[in-house]
């Protein structure tokens, strides 16, 4: 089996790993309650209650699954 | 019937594939709404859809060729299927295909694997979407012909959604204009 010759230095690790990006995801804008929300898009979204409970997945206005 | 799927079978093997499915459609049936991975919803809905097309059938052949998907081997199962021919096919009856429904509900924890929620579509098939549709054919046959078609068009209007009332506005404006020029 084929292995490494040489330990990896910390500086080529940490290069390598510099190259990880993160991408932000694209959001559909909504209008809900006069309010402006952003979500992910065709995907059910949680409702949580005031106290930011979480309570059930809904999507379109239908209830999907429990949280 | 879609074609079938090229690529991998899922679990690896057209066996193992084949027992999954069966297993995802009994459950479906059984508890009405199931949580799973999006690829297997996707490759379940065409499945178990034509099992409830078996079951709106009715008939002693059909419910033997489900059995044979999904009881052949559990003899529990078969209430299974009695549920699905006596109370899941009778609500089925109006509707004409789409009796599943996919919802994504985000990423798994733990492998990142995209989830969704299949469920049949129980609720009554509503009359919306077919009164929309005869009232944008009422449109588009009121479109050509001038004088009488308009008011005949408001009528359906006044049932339909606003959508179809706009279609039927814009109609009007380009009979009245062809009736200018």
């Amino acid at each position: 089996m084929a292995v490494p010759k040489r330990k990896m230095s910390r500086s080529n690790t940490r290069a390598r790993r510099a190259q990880w990006k993160a991408t932000a995801p694209t959001l559909v804008k909504t209008m809900e309650n006069g309010r402006v929300t952003y979500s992910l898009p065709h995907q059910a979204k949680v409702v949580t209650d005031s106290a930011g409970t979480e309570l059930f997945l809904e999507y379109k206005g239908r209830k999907v699954a429990d949280a | 019937m879609p074609t079938p799927p090229k690529g991998p079978r899922l679990g690896g093997s057209a066996a193992h594939e084949r027992l999954m499915l069966a297993n995802l459609s009994a459950q479906l049936f059984e508890n009405k709404s199931i949580t799973t991975t999006l690829t297997k919803a996707k490759r379940l809905r065409p499945h178990a859809e034509r099992l409830i097309t078996f079951a709106k059938r009715g008939d002693l052949a059909s419910r033997r060729r489900v059995q044979a998907v999904i009881a052949s081997r559990s003899r529990t199962n078969k209430s299974i299927v009695h549920e699905l021919f006596e109370n899941i096919a009778p609500v089925m009856a109006e509707r004409q295909g789409g009796y599943t429904r996919i919802t994504k509900i985000g990423n798994r924890k733990g492998d990142n694997a995209p989830m969704a929620v299949i469920e049949l579509v129980m609720e009554p098939v509503s009359p919306k979407q077919a009164v929309v549709k005869e009232a944008e054919k009422a449109a588009a046959v009121a479109a050509p012909v001038e004088e009488v078609a308009p008011t005949e068009a408001t009528e359906t209007a006044e049932v339909a959604e606003t959508e179809a009332t706009e279609t039927v506005e814009v109609a009007e404006t380009e009979a009245a204009e062809e009736n200018k020029a």
